[in-house]
């Protein structure tokens, strides 16, 4: 007999509707107006290469010891190298980084013993051929510049 | 050699880095826990170092079978039985009738060109009652046509599918032994060790993609 | 279509997917019907494959792990665990106890994620859409988390051999604890929109019956298994990473139908929750990593490593021959095992009830597939 009034006055479906309800708040919209706003990713989040440079003098950190080439997954980092015959020093000339195959795990910044290859907050990595998708070591130190939109 | 002056080089050698020798980190690397491994480190035994398994289910497959089952063995504390391939299927319906053991966890193939059996082929199985999970291993030569487990546990079909799919074993009495991951008409089992990561199979994917493989 | 005359009742074959909205990816079903009736079904799978296997083959132990994640992509966190534990047996190693209670707190994460991403879609399929909308805001908690801690959303790569390759944010703990509080009135919420709704109960009832009995032929685990009222969870069957500490109930029903699932499930987001708070107690300082070798070489040998994943048992076989690769590498993927049993559950159900059986076994294409 309860069941029966409850089946009659619509009982389940004016609780459900109720929680709908509850939820139209203003204050529970989660959307995210991209790219009018820009979301703030974590300081953790692994995105577009960069190859930091030392900001007093301009010079690369990287030293060339290949690590982050060999500990890749996908061998996509390409390091070129040459010897400078005054301090017998291995010096960086080339650094390629291909972003299309990438799945940023990380690896390659976990295996860099000097912090010169990182994985930056910048996510936005869209080009318009797959060449702009292998990033140069001109690319790696400036790091993207995509177009910043405004609302 | 020049590898061994790089403590946290692979094991290795690295194409395109001459002379490592003198190149010297002008910050020395975050120290890494153990000694690095040189690129011959000491050799590890080349044979899985396994201790025999003694139980009351050994005694009793031991009685019932008796040459039949080739050795118990257990490594990492994980039991496993080598059976003659022609055995296998009265092993498996003698552990689930007899020993509880009815769910059949997974069926795989490892590939060992070298081996005159080329193939071990694994039975794993769990059972519910006595929480307990065991292998049967069984080596069988390349063309040989094992009997199919669907008969003893139904979730055999797909699992030997796969088998065959990626290694080219047809499981005999299989009710539709053909091809579940890859396109029917591929030529090839991919899994198996002479199948470089590279291969595929050209011909399918001209026709069919109308691609060329590479791009 | 077979049959041409009138009131002939030869059987009708129909096919759906690979490109379907229900079918959770690209599975291909051949159904053969009988007017309405479902009398026959054929999966097609494959469409997703990437050779997951021979990757690893071809890769070294930490090169593989992030490819791990691929599979199940929803639940990326558990399939890390799993293969972690694997290598680790292998070596012979355990994770400290800062870097287990860590790696608890997250699958759990991830468990409630992927259920919560399973309740909205299934509930899509059903005709239900709201749903989808309040569990993906709360997933994006979750997904926050993630993203706090190891910089990944879904493929996390949050799990390294031996133990955890970062540290805890300042902040862990309370980002998790909040989610807690806030996510339990949820599921009550979800509940009053589906539990007592006439539609849902009506489509879900009695659909897609699978005995313990049949679960444990074809090999089906998970919340599936459950459902039939077998009490098996290998967190308490068989605990890993410190799971035995814990207190938590394996829900389980007794139809093995599909509401029966749906009930589990939900069940199963609140013993998460319960295992969480008790982990977050359990944090205390120390080491994340344990000793591992920089080059890991396991000794000659074989292991397989199981847990329980959001969708089942999901295996890890790793053949080792001593060298940096694996030499072999099997994944025992839930939702294909899972998969396999399809066609019993739809053999007599009717058409509309295969997108309610399909979304049931909560199966995710790039496991099936790998």
């Amino acid at each position: 007999m309860r069941k029966l009034i409850r089946t009659v006055l619509l009982v389940d479906l004016l609780r459900g509707l109720w929680v709908t309800l509850r939820n139209q708040h203003p204050k529970h919209i989660y959307t995210e107006q991209y790219p009018a706003q820009r979301p703030k990713v974590a300081e953790r989040f692994r995105g577009a290469p960069r190859l930091n440079i030392n900001p007093d003098t301009g010079e690369t950190l990287c030293i060339g010891c290949n690590l982050c080439a060999l500990a890749c997954p996908e061998n996509l980092i390409v390091v070129g190298t040459e010897r400078d015959p005054k301090t017998n020093r291995k010096v960086l000339t080339t650094f390629t980084y291909d972003t299309s195959r990438c799945m940023f795990c990380g690896l390659c910044e976990d295996a860099c013993p000097v912090d010169a290859l990182e994985l930056t907050q910048d996510f936005e990595l869209a080009s318009y051929t797959r060449e702009g998708q292998i990033w140069d070591r001109q690319m790696l130190e400036e790091g993207p510049r995509p177009t910043q939109y405004k609302s | 050699m020049a590898d061994e002056q790089k403590p946290e080089s692979s094991p290795e050698p690295v194409a395109g880095t001459p002379g490592d020798a003198k190149a010297i980190a002008p910050k020395p690397p975050a120290a890494s826990p153990t000694p690095a491994a040189k690129p011959h480190a000491p050799k590890a035994p080349a044979v899985m170092a396994t201790t025999p398994w003694e139980s009351s289910l050994t005694e009793l497959l031991k009685n019932h079978f008796g040459d039949s089952i080739a050795e118990f063995s257990s490594y990492l504390g994980q039991n496993f039985l080598i059976v003659r391939p022609e055995a296998v299927n009265s092993v498996l319906e003698f552990l689930k009738l007899e020993a509880d053991f009815d769910y059949l966890v997974d069926i795989t193939a490892v590939d060992y060109p070298k081996r005159a059996e080329r193939f071990d082929l694994i039975y794993i199985l769990y059972s519910y009652s006595r929480n307990e999970r065991i292998r049967v291993k069984t080596m069988i030569p390349d063309g040989y046509r094992p009997k199919s487990a669907t008969s003893v546990h139904l979730a055999a079909d797909w699992l030997e599918r796969e088998v065959f799919d990626m290694f080219g074993i047809e499981f005999d009495g299989h009710p539709n032994m053909k091809r579940i991951l890859l396109p029917d008409e591929w030529q090839g089992h991919p899994l198996r060790k002479d199948y470089s990561i590279l291969d595929v199979d050209r011909r399918w994917v001209q026709e069919n993609l109308g691609i060329e493989v590479g791009q | 279509m077979a049959g041409s005359t009138f009131l002939d009742s030869s059987e009708l074959v129909l096919n759906m997917g690979p490109q379907h909205p229900s079918t959770h990816g690209v599975l291909r079903v051949i159904l053969k019907l009988d007017g309405e009736k479902v009398i026959g079904t054929e999966c097609v799978i494959g469409y997703l494959h990437r050779g997951v296997e021979k990757i690893g083959e071809n890769r070294t132990y930490v090169q593989f792990a992030p490819y791990v994640d691929r599979m199940d992509y929803v639940a990326a966190v558990s399939n890390g665990l799993g293969y972690c534990l694997a290598v680790e047996k292998l070596l012979s190693v355990e994770a400290p106890p800062r870097a287990q209670v860590t790696r608890v707190i997250l699958t759990e994460l991830n468990r409630i994620a992927s259920h919560l991403l399973w309740l909205g879609t299934h509930a899509l399929d059903i005709g239900a859409i709201t749903p989808l909308f309040y569990t993906l805001r709360e997933r994006e908690e979750v997904l926050k988390i993630f993203e706090k801690y190891c910089g990944a959303r879904l493929t996390t790569h949050a799990f390294r051999i031996g133990g955890l390759q970062y540290e805890l944010y300042d902040g862990f703990e309370e980002d998790v604890a909040k989610f807690c509080d806030m996510f339990l009135p949820k599921v009550d919420e979800y509940e009053e929109l589906l539990t007592d709704n006439r539609i849902w109960v009506e489509r879900l009832k009695g659909v897609g019956i699978l005995t313990a009995e049949q679960c444990k032929a074809y090999g089906v685990t998970g919340p599936v298994l459950r459902a039939a009222g077998v009490a098996w969870d290998l967190r308490k069957a068989q605990p890993y990473s410190g799971y035995e500490q814990y207190d938590f109930d394996i829900p389980i029903r007794q139809n093995g139908d599909t509401f029966d699932r749906y009930i589990v499930r939900m069940e199963e987001m609140r013993q998460s929750v319960r295992i969480i708070r008790q982990a977050l107690e359990r944090i205390e300082p120390g080491p994340i990593m344990a000793k591992v070798p920089k080059v890991i070489k396991p000794p000659v040998g074989e292991v397989y490593v199981s847990i329980e994943a959001p969708k089942g048992e999901l295996g890890y076989f790793i053949v080792s021959d001593g060298s940096t690769q694996p030499y072999r590498v099997r994944v025992r993927p839930p939702s294909f095992v899972n998969l396999q049993a399809l066609d019993q559950m739809c053999r007599g159900a009717l058409v509309a009830d295969v997108v309610a059986i399909i979304g049931t076994i909560d199966i995710v294409l790039g496991e099936v597939d790998r």
